[in-house]
Order: C-alpha cells, then structure tokens, then sequence
C-alpha cells in the first residue's frame, strides 16, 4: 500500500509507504488525519498550501457487497473548515485495487492558466502503479456531459474518471468532484463543500484510473471475511428497505418526500413552511409511476457502482423514452421542488441534470435559489427561472457568480435574513424545527449542515441505550455522539451509508460488517472499538476546525429557527444550547 | 365531519383515484366518533397494508407498529397512509410529533422506536 503524492507545481508524483500510525485509517478516517498533519488550518482553501486527499474505504475492492466509496478530503472553502465528501464509483475499487491507501495532490502549476489531467495505471514490470499527466486545457469550460465521452474515446480499456465542472473551474463555493457511474455518466458527486473549486484551483482537470493487471486488496483472514461478507448480503437482502424491488430500489432515496411533507417536516419556500402542497407530484412514487407510465414497465433503480445490491439510484425518463436525468435524489428533488415551491417533476429533473453539468451541488444549489426567491430575484414557484440562474452560474455571469458563492454568500449580498445554513453549508431537507433531533446533528457535525453526518446504529449494540430518555434534548444529545461516531466509521469502511439500515435491525448484519473489516485488516474490533474509531475521526475534524477558528460556539443553528414558528405544528427549534453543547463535551 | 385521507404509492388503489401518479386523495364525510379502525374497514384496506401513518402531521403508526386503531378523529383531520416499501429512518424522525397514543406505546416499547420493522408478512 502507497501514498501517492501528486505534486502540481513540479507536475511530478512519488510513492511512499503507509507510515505505521496510518496502518488502520481508511477512507474518511484518512483524509481527515491527513488534512489535520499536512493542511495549515488557516491556509486559504483555494491557496498553495491546502491539499486533497483521496483514499478508498477498509473492504472497497473485495467483494463486499455495496462497498465501492471513496473520500475525498481538503478544508472546504465553503465552510473554512475540514471537508470530508464521499461518492460511490468505480474509480473507489479501481483506486483500492493499485493498492494507492491515499491519492494525495499538492501544489499548484505557476502558469495558472492551464489545465492538467493525470492518468494512473499498473506498471507490471515494476510492480507499483505509475502517473502520466496530460494537457486537458482544451477540456475546459465544457458541460462534464461532453468531456466524459472524449476521455473515454481517447483512453484504451475500462477507466474510471474523476473531474470537475465549470463550477468548480470558476472557484465556487458551491462545486462537486464528479465520478462516473457504471453507465458511464458523469453523475456520481463528492459534492458538497466546494471540493470542486479545490480540485480546479491545483487546475487538475481529470484523475483517470486503469487498474488493469493490479493486484487488488489483501485479506488477512480469507474464512472471517467471506463470513461477514455473507451476513451482510443476507440482511440487505432481506430488510424491507434495502432488498430487491424495496423500498430504496423502487423508490429511491425520493420516497422521503412525502413521508416529510406529511410529518410537517419538509422544509417549504426557503424554510418558511414544513409542507408544500404540491410535494407528492415531486416524490419517489410519482418518478417510479411516471417512468411506469413513459416506459410501459416497472423500472426499478440500479446500482451507482460496482458490488452494490442495494441499487437505490433511479433514472428519470422523457415522454419520448429517452432519459432525462439520473439520479434524481431525495435532496434534490426537495431542493429544487419544495423548497422553491415548484412541483414541475421535468423541470426539477432538468435542473438535476444542469447541476451535473455544470458541477454544481444540488443540495447548496436549491438552497441558494431559495434565498434569491426569497430576496425577489425570481418568485417563488418560478421553474424557468430557477432553470435560468442555473445557466447563468454554470455560465459565470456576474449574478451567477454571486449564486455560485453559496446559500450564505447569497444571503449576504441581498440581504435576506431567513439563511438556513450551519458554518456556511446550506441545510439538507429535513426541517429542525418538525424533526428536532436532525436539528443537533446539523448543528454540531463538523461539516456544516449535513444530513449523512448521524445515521442511527443501535443504541443497545453500541451501549448508549437506556442511560438517558431518547426523547429528551440531553437523550438526543448522546444518541447524536454515537451516531455521529458510528457514521464517521461507516465512512471509513468503504460501505455506503445505506447499509445502516439493515444492519439496524438485524443484528447479524451488523456482526458480519464488522467481521469484513476484523476480516480485511487481521483485527479483532468490537463494537466499542468501532465507536471509538469514529469517535478519534470526529476528534481530529474537531481539532482542525478549531485552530481554523470554528469553535464550540459554531455549533448552532442560524437564529430564525429559534423565532419563527413553522406551520404546520408551529413550533420553534427549542433544543437548548446546553444540549448542543453537551454533544462533544464528554469526548 | 370531514376527513381530507392521503394515500401514498401502491394504497391508492384503495382510494376513489386508483389511476393518480404516485398517490390517491379524497374527502370523506364521516359521523363523529369515527375511528382509524373504521376508516380502515370504509377503505377496505387490510391495516397490515399500510406503514407510516399520520393524522395532522403526527406520527400514529410504523411499519407493523400500529397503537392507533382506536384513534378517533376530529372534523378535518388530515390522515395519511403509506405503503410498506416507505420508510422514515429514525434519524429523521427523532424528535418529530407523534399522537398520544403513539408517545405513550412508544414509551411502553422504546425498542420500537428507532427500528424499522422486519417481520415475515414484509417479506
Ligand atoms: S445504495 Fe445507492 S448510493 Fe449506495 S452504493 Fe448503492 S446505488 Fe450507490
């Protein structure tokens, strides 16, 4: 296993060894001791001195089953602090597989105006992998739907390809890192955080991988591995969420909007209201009865990557059969319906595909577009124009520019106080004030507001039950640790997060997942161990956020939650800062 | 009294608008008094059918989870009923309203509350 260092300034790479104090961080765990060792916390995000760092998870590249993810983390220049971003994508195993621990890209060229791609393959005769570098400025400026194409004309064999968009080129806050997924479509996003810009700001275009004739990852404990490995696929298999033709694989991630909307939860007009009338028109079951509809058959959602048999992602088809976009997820569908009061299905596709176009995250994308509504720009429930502002920030007009910045920029230069953002990222689709608990996860995530920073393990696996009233601020509170912990783990093992869901309730699940990593890694970890592995991550992304000046007090949700009551139950977010501070105090 | 019902995916067949995209919805006139296990019988739907239920935004049932039979409702009421391929994972919904009867099943069996049920009749 190697650390390959890019170094953009000398277009030059080197391999080094995993240094022992890294032998066991993966994944997320990784980038984030790496950016806290080697990133200067109050370096600009966008300056010489930040680095990205890409690393697979523990079992990504075995045959686990949903397990194709990879990290990429830099301090985001969205937020000001540390970033840990994460999609599934070949371009994860083809990594692992060169048996590269962590892809590290450093520097950045002294004449600015060009732009570079890499490609990395396996030189069999010295046995490591080896890094040419390419002009890629002709690639630029381009909508990611046609560069993908050309990259996979020009290289031989099966690749996988990461890159970045025109968002990212013009040093957006709000900019992805794309990957392809396994139809080849430049949709698989790291996206929130603005890692996009810092990929561009190194003006390193494409990172292309062949792992051809690699030797892919070791296992130490074959037997232990294959026997997790099996407990895992027998509960996705049978969970009703995660199985075949269940709910993620016909619905996909959108069947939550209605669920919300019905809860009071579902976050309306720039967070004015928890319900939108027009909500079930934008939701998992109206995609799975249109496509129904348009195709003439049931088309259940597929796989975003290799080895995944939960198959959540769905695609999203024109009258005339042809596809429109893929995927339309919970969030987006939220971000850009509800929360600007649209519920014109093909218009929210279209901008799901012109977010991925251009590079943009849908998430602070919607978010940013419901301040400008807010502020007058365009009224609420304008679809053709939301389509618009989209042009014009992939295009960089100087509007779009500003758009570009993000939802708190945003907020800024118009003056509009209902900002719904945590250290600077805008908020996911989930309303604090109908769904309180969400509320302490996305205050205190080192982050900024993020709905994948606290998914629930059990409490009584992990030994947290029963010490306090799970319904109480100070019961929410302790669960939010021991999610947050087992989340920033998940994260470290190469497992899509959705694996939380069977592993939840079926209790050999969550054996056999940490049997693959016990099995992987020669260990011998409990579940304790595995929070406590999480918990040391969400230290260390702590301690980076401080000496970068986001402290203790950071950890709050903007004022207006607290003052406005949302219909329909009318309430406020009401969790005292004692509760949200009592998150991380103890550890 | 009226009672404006929601039914989401696969339910709408047990609406009067089987044919809507993606959900069915219908006033109802009902007599005061009315329960959830009579709506229940007025729509046919067996009550193992549905999952995730609310009446005016707060949660009444989960997923084989189902303390609100006896639930009477009020003139207005918003009811709404999912099928069983919904789900509402409970970090999304930890701190969300609930009826009395499910606060109280709930405190009865916290078990039940942060797990999606994973019964045979699912399967
Ligand atoms: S469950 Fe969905 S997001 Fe996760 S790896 Fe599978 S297809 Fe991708």
């Amino acid at each position: 296993m190697w650390i390959l260092r890019i170094d953009m300034k000398e277009l030059s790479y080197k391999l080094e060894d995993v240094p022992e104090r890294y032998r066991l961080l993966y994944g997320r765990a990784l980038t984030s001791q790496m950016i806290f060792d080697e990133v200067p916390p109050l370096c600009h995000a966008l300056g010489p001195n930040n680095k990205l760092v890409f690393s697979a998870g523990i079992v990504t590249s075995t045959s686990a089953p949903t397990s194709a993810r990879v990290s990429v983390g830099c301090k985001s220049p969205l937020t000001g602090g540390i970033k840990e971003a994460n999609a599934g994508t070949s371009w994860a195993p083809d990594l692992a597989s060169m048996r590269i621990r962590a892809l590290v890209i450093e520097g950045f060229p002294e004449q600015g105006e060009k732009y570079w791609g890499t490609f990395i393959s396996w030189d069999k005769d010295a046995g490591k992998p080896k890094v040419e570098f390419f002009d890629a400025t002709g690639y630029t400026g381009q909508d990611v739907y046609d560069t993908f194409p050309k990259i996979y004309e020009r290289f031989e064999g099966r690749i996988s390809i990461c890159s970045v968009g025109n968002a990212g080129e013009k040093s957006y806050g709000n900019s992805g890192i794309v990957f392809n997924d396994q139809a080849k479509r430049p949709s698989r996003y790291a996206g929130r955080g603005g890692v996009g810009a810092v990929l561009a700001s190194k003006r390193l275009k494409f990172i292309i991988l062949n792992e051809k004739g690699s030797p892919g990852v070791d296992i130490v404990d074959k037997p232990l591995f294959d026997e997790g490995r099996k407990k895992m696929i027998d509960a996705i298999r049978s969970h009703a969420i995660s199985k075949p033709k269940g709910g993620l694989n016909s619905y996909g991630t959108a069947v939550l909007v209605n669920i919300l909307n019905e809860a009071g939860g579902l976050p309306t007009r720039n967070f004015s209201s928890g319900r939108f009338e027009g909500a079930a028109k934008t939701a998992g079951e109206a995609i799975f009865e249109t496509n129904k509809e348009r195709m003439g058959k049931e088309i259940y959602n597929h796989a975003c990557s290799p080895g995944c048999i939960i198959q959540c992602s769905n695609t999203y088809y024109n009258t005339d059969k042809t596809e429109r976009t893929s995927c339309i997820e919970y969030e987006s569908t939220w971000s850009l319906g509800a929360n600007l009061g649209i519920d014109d299905l093909d218009d929210i596709a279209t901008m799901v595909q012109l977010c991925n176009a251009y590079g943009l995250d849908t998430i602070e994308t919607g978010g940013t577009l419901g301040v400008a509504m807010e502020a007058g720009v365009i009224p609420f429930g304008d679809s053709k124009g939301a389509i618009n502002l989209i042009h014009e920030m992939g295009k960089g007009t100087p509007l779009g520019r500003i758009l570009g910045s993000g939802t708190e920029t945003t907020g800024k230069a118009f003056g509009v106080r209902r900002v719904p953002t945590v250290k600077g990222q805008s908020m996911p689709a989930y309303e604090p004030r109908a769904v309180k608990g969400i509320g302490i996860t996305y205050a205190t995530t080192t982050m900024g507001a993020d709905h994948t920073a606290g998914y629930t393990i059990a409490p009584e696996i992990l030994g947290v039950s029963g010490k306090s009233d799970p319904l109480s601020p100070e019961g929410k509170a302790e669960l939010s640790r021991a999610f947050q912990a087992t989340t920033a783990f998940i994260d470290s093992s190469g497992h899509c997060l959705f694996i939380a869901f069977p592993i939840l309730d079926i209790a050999s699940g969550f054996e056999g997942f940490i049997q693959e990593c016990n099995g992987v890694l020669g260990t011998n970890w409990t579940a304790a161990d595995i929070v406590a592995y999480g918990a040391n991550v969400l230290k260390v992304e702590r301690a980076f956020n401080e000496a970068a000046g986001i402290k203790a007090e950071a950890d709050r949700l903007p004022e207006f939650m607290r003052l406005e009551p949302l219909p329909p139950h009318n309430q406020v977010f009401d969790v005292p800062d004692s509760a949200l501070d009592a998150v991380f105090k103890e550890m | 009294m009226i009672l404006d019902v929601w039914l989401y995916g696969e339910l709408r067949k047990f609406s009067d608008t089987p044919n809507k995209i993606g959900y069915g919805q219908m006033l109802l006139d009902v007599p005061e008094g009315y329960r959830m296990r009579d709506l229940l019988e007025r729509l046919n739907m067996p009550t193992a059918a549905r999952g995730i239920t609310f009446v005016n935004g707060n949660l009444s049932a989960l997923p084989g989870f189902q303390p609100d039979l006896e639930h009477v409702f009020a003139d207005n009421d918003r009811v709404a009923m999912f099928d069983l391929r919904s789900m509402w994972p409970f970090q999304y919904r930890n701190g969300a309203a609930m009826t009395d009867s499910m606060r109280q099943a709930v405190q009865e069996h916290p078990e039940q509350l942060m797990h999606h049920e994973h019964s045979e009749e699912e399967e």
